[in-house]
């Protein structure tokens, strides 16, 4: 009886079900059906403001690069917005992958964001202020964000398995440790005394080259863009092809089943979460030795949060995330202009992001709702029930 | 025809790649029993389910009361005085008897004049009054969690009563009950019918419809064959009608040709997650060829030895050797590779990933062998042609072959899936764990002479069962669990089934 209400199956719910089609067919139409659902509360949002949406959302795709603004400054155009913005994707896609991998195995990892600072951190001691020409310095930056970032992975799942702790617990604890001890780490021993941030790392540690002069223009060369997609397509190769992935899988979908058939669960797990360590470390590096050039102490970035939705709304899929992170970018990257051009405060942009972040998480949600209720239509055994109105079933 | 207080008329209920009902109709007298039977898979479920508003028909329309409705959600079963008992009982754990009861409906009262509250010492008098009206005696002060399942299903029975229900469908009432248990069900049942109920139901249990009910319709494949009157009809053509061929009652067992010792057992002791000790020092072994059964009632240890062998669970004391290797502390990869198979009890949960496809699981414990991984990466050739070949093998059949998810798939053919793969791994023990819960007589049929001809191979099997009839019928030696210890170990031919029944209720403790 506990489950009254969702036992009446309504005729507008098989409708909506049909339109969503089967479950492959969901997996796109339910981040698009998000999508749609953002939009329209960001338009009721700018409504609001008396200002047209129309605009305001084309304003978000001039302000990112991919529609031309009516005029540029000097040495700026489209290409100059276009990479600025894909320079700010690059560390979202790796954290967004990071969230998907351990999700493949049945964990949460919030630390995305604790993991991208060590990593960044260490990155940045080690070779970002050291001499080194940028053919060894970069790749070696590469490799220190995903050492670090997966060793910190690998010790939460290690916590998980050896002490049950939960991963979300043990994640957001550490988090602040390491917000704590690398700010006071940077203000004793690294702080740049005029931007009152870390110092700035070599330019040829940086894996973003910056103000390049080509073509009569001033652009940042996001370099790291380039191992975006390739990595994309190994997580998908991991997951989907390789004794590994379908391990964590399991692991994931039944744990039962999964000591059952004799794997190690303990291992894969602390396996899985180095994985998405790693691959946050890499997100770590592109963010504070790419898209920035130094840390600000006592700061998280948001990049490890944001990606977790970046990651539900791409149905943690590698593919479906390199499109939902390429939307969150051009609408965060966007909001500035946006903002300007219809003179709309700063913060509403930021509201609208969220707003959209919100309804991509709702995504899931969605999803949830929609295998629940189809559940109920194939259910053999369908479930007792009584609502309070017995003619529940006959409206719309 | 106002006699008739249910009809269902030519109802044909399709899913995809499978009709569920074909053209089935059948009508129910009002205060009678009326039995549907039928084999796992054969629409009952799923006719039942239209009845109370889970599907509607696609084609077909139902009466109830010589009027036409649609019925198109419990809620509005219900309000027709339709109530349901469902397999899985659908009980909040942690509310009381009247609170699970009256959920939903709540009698309201204002605490103080004032605060909206729920009357909930009125509703347990009443509760009280209407178990004992109905012979269904409950606490109604009880938490769900602390009652057994007897009494659960006494509560889901009070829930339907509560709501004045005057049709009630049971859904395989029987297949959690112990045979005394059982007993006392179709008592309640025969008794509702007496107060002026019409009663539907579902069952592949033949005995039981011999027992109570008046009608049987008997479904096959989706298809209606018949419907007779229960007195009239033996056992045996019912039978043959629902699986739609000759069935044997008895196995043809050939005799024991016993070989070397294979699994040793000395002194094994389990505890369990809260460190109680479930398994208490027990010993006992299984040659090749050998079919060692132990039985009991549920709960008394059985699964955590099993679980102990395979390595699922924590030793505590003792040894387990197989083959004169001692595995009392190898993992469960290793223990297989060993030569162990293992058919869990909860098929769903342990058995199969179910959101896996067949071919998925059915690889599931060679995987990360040749040819199904080289260098660490999967051959999807090699999962499908091994998929193909055991489904065909062991006529696993599913919707859309080997790539149908298995969550989609029937009881019966999940359980096959799981036995063609742990026959497969060539294993010399094999384990089977409760092998034919909830499964038909064909199904059943089947898995029996599966398990014979293993034995027949020279494999040692140890067989855990709660169906009493089902040890008899195949063991070779049987142990009797109670509590943890194990109470007797005899050759089978020397026990009689009431001897093991009364070993089973800890009465002969030795």
């Amino acid at each position: 009886m506990n489950k009254e209400r969702e036992t009446a199956v309504k005729p507008l719910t098989r409708g909506f079900l049909k339109i969503l089609g089967d479950e492959k067919r969901q997996s796109i139409s339910i981040p698009l059906f998000a999508i749609l659902l953002s939009i329209l509360a960001g338009a009721i949002v700018i409504l609001l403001f008396g200002k047209n949406p129309i605009t305001a959302f084309l304003s978000f795709l001039q302000g990112s690069g991919i529609l031309p603004k009516p005029d540029y400054a000097a040495k700026k155009s489209m290409l100059t917005d276009l990479l600025s913005m894909i320079n700010m994707l690059t560390p979202m896609i790796f954290a967004a992958l990071a969230v998907a991998v351990a999700l493949k195995t049945g964990l949460f990892n919030i630390g995305v964001s604790g993991q991208m600072l060590v990593a960044g951190f260490v990155a940045s001691v080690t070779v970002g202020y050291s001499a080194l020409p940028a053919a060894i310095a970069m790749p070696l930056v590469l490799i220190v964000g995903l050492v670090c970032g997966g060793a910190v992975g690998a010790l939460i799942g290690w916590l998980k398995h050896r002490f049950n702790i939960n991963e979300v617990v043990a994640s957001i604890m550490l988090n602040y440790i390491f917000q704590y001890v690398i700010s006071f780490l940077i203000n004793t021993y690294y702080v740049n005394q005029v931007s009152r941030q870390s110092q700035p790392v070599s330019a040829a540690a940086r894996l973003t080259l910056v103000d390049v002069q080509a073509f009569g223009l001033k652009m940042d060369i996001p370099l790291a863009f380039l191992l975006t997609i390739p990595t994309a397509l190994l997580v998908l190769f991991l997951l989907n092809r390789t004794r590994l992935g379908y391990e964590l899988k399991i692991v994931g979908l039944n744990r039962r089943a999964a000591k059952y058939a004799g794997i190690n669960v303990g291992k894969s797990m602390v396996s899985s979460m180095a994985i998405s360590g790693a691959l946050a470390g890499l997100a770590g590096v592109t963010l504070y030795l790419g898209y920035y050039n130094s840390i600000q102490p006592r700061v998280l970035t948001s990049v490890g949060f944001d990606s977790i939705a970046v990651c539900l709304l791409g149905n943690s899929h590698p593919i479906g995330i390199l499109f939902s992170s390429l939307l969150i970018t051009v609408i965060s990257k966007g909001s500035n202009y946006m903002s300007s051009m219809m003179n709309i405060p700063q913060e509403i942009a930021q509201v609208i992001t969220g707003l959209i972040l919100l309804f991509s998480a709702c995504g899931a949600y969605i999803k949830y709702r929609v295998s629940q209720a189809r559940e109920e239509l194939s259910d053999v055994k369908p479930k007792t029930g009584k609502a309070s109105k017995a003619e529940g079933g006959d409206k719309a | 025809m106002d006699e008739y207080i249910v009809e269902m008329r030519h109802i044909t209920k399709r899913f995809p790649g499978i009709v569920a009902n074909d053209d089935v109709s059948i009508a129910v007298k009002k205060g009678e029993i009326f039995a549907l039977l039928g084999e796992n898979g054969a629409g009952k479920s799923t006719l039942m389910s239209m009845l109370f508003g889970m599907y509607e028909p696609d084609e077909g329309e139902i009466l109830i009361r010589g009027e036409k409705v649609h019925i198109t959600s419990p809620a509005h079963a219900t309000a027709l005085s339709i109530g349901m008992v469902h397999q899985h009982f659908k009980l909040v754990e942690n509310y009381t008897i009247t609170e699970n009861i009256v959920l939903g409906q709540e009698p309201p009262k204002r605490f103080l004049g004032l605060l909206p509250a729920v009357d909930i010492k009125g509703s347990n008098k009443k509760i009280s009054e209407l178990s004992k009206r109905y012979g269904l005696e409950v606490d109604p002060t009880k938490k769900i969690e602390d009652i057994n399942v007897s009494t659960r299903q006494r509560v889901e029975i009070l829930k339907m009563l509560y709501r004045e229900a005057e049709i009630l469908i049971f859904d395989e009432p029987t297949a959690v009950l112990t045979p005394q248990e059982i007993d006392f069900l179709l008592d309640i049942i025969r008794e509702l019918r007496n107060s002026g109920k019409t009663i539907i139901l579902i069952t592949h249990k033949l005995e039981e419809i011999k027992k109570v009910a008046d009608r049987c319709a008997i479904l096959c494949r989706g298809k209606l064959v018949g419907v007779m009157d229960v007195a009239a009809t033996s056992t045996k053509a019912m039978a043959n009608l629902m699986v739609g061929r000759e069935v044997s009652f008895t196995l043809d067992k050939n005799p024991a040709k016993f070989g070397a010792e294979l699994l040793n057992i000395s002194n094994l002791s389990v505890k369990n997650q809260d460190g109680l000790t479930v398994v208490k020092n027990i010993s006992f072994s299984i040659r090749s060829g050998e079919i060692f059964a132990i039985a009991g009632v549920s709960g008394n240890g059985q699964t955590e030895v099993a679980d102990a062998i395979m390595g699922l669970m924590p030793v505590s004391g003792g040894t387990v050797m197989l083959g004169g290797k001692n595995i009392t502390n190898l993992s469960v990869r290793e223990r297989t590779l060993a030569g162990i198979s293992y058919i869990p009890e909860d098929r769903q949960e342990v058995g199969l990933v179910l959101d896996f496809t067949l071919a998925d699981n059915l690889a599931l414990k060679e995987y990360f062998k040749e040819p199904f991984c080289k260098n660490g990466v999967l051959q999807s050739e090699a999962f499908d042609d091994y998929g193909n070949k055991l489904a065909e093998e062991y006529d696993i059949r599913s919707g859309q072959g080997i790539k149908t998810v298995v969550r989609s798939m029937s009881g019966g053919n999940q359980q096959k899936a799981i036995i063609a793969r742990e026959i497969d791994l060539g294993s010399g023990l094999m384990i089977f764990v409760q092998p034919t819960r909830g499964l038909d007589i064909g199904a059943i049929e089947n898995i029996h002479r599966q398990i014979l001809a293993q034995r027949d191979e020279g494999k040692a099997i140890l067989l855990i069962s709660l169906e009493l009839d089902e040890i008899i019928g195949l063991a070779d030696t049987i142990g009797v669990m109670y509590s943890g210890e194990m109470l007797n170990i005899a050759p089978a031919e020397t026990l009689s089934a009431h001897q093991v029944g009364e070993y089973m209720m800890g009465v002969k403790a030795v």
